[in-house]
């Protein structure tokens, strides 16, 4: 049983002729370890490369070579291009550094294409051959191909930034799209809109919480002012980190009276693409109520006049539910 | 589950996009191909061969030209773009009424530059297999002469007809396979394809 893994193993390891698969997998890795005893013995940086660029290749062809010879292959089709097609694009654009991936996946398809079609129109002693009429269809044909797959590559590439730039889309559903699926399952992430509405809350926070209640009625009193304020310095704040998706979201607050004080709503009006025909705000209810600080000054050293003295205290949910529609039309609705 | 969290890790894919796209080619290709074979007068697999390289080429293109002119629109009608892409439909911006004649008028302009491109591409797919007649070879000018000869002889139709019937199959090809696929999204959109 072991003899014959070993035998198996063996024949894999060792070529049966010096012209196979193994033989340039060999070297290949023959040149990395020798790019490596470049690089430690200090040697220039051209020779480190191109020591390098020699095994990436070798391990480009080898790994085709071998796909090729072993004959695997997935539902009928080659793929030895396409995987020899990829090392070399890794090669190709990863030693750039940075965001290497885009460039290299769209180079993708097209360096394949060259792989396919570099054996048909070149031939061993570098000069340009005119291939058959068949395979020159067949090349007219996959470089068509190869330039459709590059496309779509470079659409995905399109979506992810579309998302960067407006990244409350991605909280939408995007099931009714004839273009895009989203793999179920992934955490969905918070509209921009709650932060917004946070800040809103801090600003509210320093303008009217602990305050005389009167300031507070006063406040409210001059409500256009105090919305188109809140507008505008929450802006600003969103403005630090700007975004292209800001200037979509509107800001609205309204109260509602509730017993002695007021329910304040905050909104957050997303005004761009939506997948419900109605659009959605974010909702944040804080309740504004006076209490006097009796608990706190004893009547004993309290001034006449101040234990009736009224302030506003100011308390805001956490959780900012998601409503279909706009505000104003469910208001008056309702 | 790791395959769960890199699936999501990608984000939104143009998955439908794709298998809709490659759809509405199979459909395109094998009309397109029915109407060369029979105005051509080619071999069945020489014309699914031509309206395959021809489709793919002009949709190639398409999608290069639409990546191109994307990124230079201003940036309400770009989200207008990625509104219809994201949730197939608009949203209502300053562009939704003027919305309805643009995308009209891009089709229009599409079914034309996709049979220039599609006419032009045969052209190039002819000479690139060494089919097209050139006219310095002996034989071409022996063709011309001939075909002058059955101009005169079968009056102006025929001389009309044998003028271009390469442009006159590639129209004829284009409008069919644009009417089927206009008729599939049209069904697709009403809700009929899910």
């Amino acid at each position: 049983m072991i003899k014959q893994t070993l035998e198996t193993l063996k024949q894999l390891l060792l070529p049966p002729r010096y012209f196979a698969w193994q033989t340039v997998i060999y070297m290949s890795l023959f040149s990395w370890l020798m790019s490596l005893l470049a690089r430690s013995v200090d040697a220039t940086p051209f020779t480190v490369g191109l020591l390098a660029t020699l095994s990436w290749f070798c391990l480009a062809l080898g790994v085709g070579w071998a796909l090729e010879a072993n004959k695997i292959r997935p539902f009928g089709l080659s793929i030895a291009p396409w995987v020899a097609g990829g090392i070399l694009c890794m090669f190709l654009f990863g030693s750039w550094g940075g965001r290497w991936l885009q460039p290299a996946l769209v180079a993708w398809p097209m360096v394949s294409f060259a792989v396919i079609a570099l054996p048909s129109l070149v031939s061993w002693d570098f000069t340009l051959k005119t291939p058959p009429a068949p395979v020159r269809q067949q090349l007219a044909l996959l470089f068509c191909l190869s330039l459709l797959f590059s496309s779509w590559f470079q659409f995905y590439f399109r979506i992810q930034n579309w998302v960067r730039d407006y990244p409350s889309l991605v909280a939408d559903s995007v099931d009714n799209s004839t273009f895009v699926y989203r793999f179920p399952g992934q955490s969905v992430a918070l509209p921009a809109g709650v932060t917004y509405l946070t800040i809103a809350e801090d600003r509210l926070q320093s303008q009217v919480n602990n305050q005389p209640w009167s300031a507070v009625e006063r406040w409210l009193l001059n409500l256009d002012g105090q919305r188109q304020a809140m507008e505008q310095q929450v802006q600003a704040q969103m403005g630090q980190n700007p975004s292209l998706e800001n200037s979509l979201w509107r800001f609205d607050l309204q109260p509602f009276s509730h017993g002695d004080g007021y329910t304040l709503k905050l909104w957050a009006i997303w005004s761009g693409p939506a997948a419900s025909e109605s659009g959605y705000f974010l909702e944040k209810t804080c309740l504004l109520m006076p209490v006097s600080r009796a608990g706190l000054v004893t009547p004993e050293n309290a001034s006449p006049g101040y234990s009736n003295t009224q302030w506003a205290n100011l308390t805001c949910d956490l959780e900012t539910p998601r409503q279909a529609g706009h505000p104003r039309d469910t208001q008056v609705r309702g | 589950m790791p395959i769960t969290n890199l699936l999501s890790e990608l984000g939104m894919i143009p998955l439908r996009a794709i298998a809709f796209q490659t759809m509405l080619l199979m459909v395109a290709i094998v009309l397109e191909a029915m109407v060369l074979r029979q105005q051509l007068r080619l071999g069945y697999r020489t014309s699914m061969q031509y309206a395959a390289t021809l489709n793919l080429l002009a949709t190639s293109l398409g999608w290069v030209a639409f990546l191109a002119v994307e990124a230079l629109l201003p940036l309400s009608l770009r989200s207008q773009v990625i509104s219809y892409v994201l949730f197939n439909r608009f949203y209502a911006n300053n562009w939704l009424d003027v919305l309805p004649v643009i995308v009209v008028m891009v089709a229009i302009a599409a079914f034309f530059i996709t049979y220039w491109i599609k006419l032009q591409g045969l052209g190039w797919l002819l000479r690139l297999l060494g089919q097209a007649p050139v006219e310095t070879t002996a034989e071409a000018i022996e063709d011309n002469r001939r075909q002058r000869y059955a101009r005169a002889r079968g009056g102006q139709t025929e001389g009309q007809r044998s003028n271009s019937p390469r442009a006159l199959a590639v129209l004829q090809a284009n409008a069919i396979s644009f009417t089927a696929i206009l008729l599939l999204l049209l069904a697709h959109q009403t809700g009929g394809l899910g």
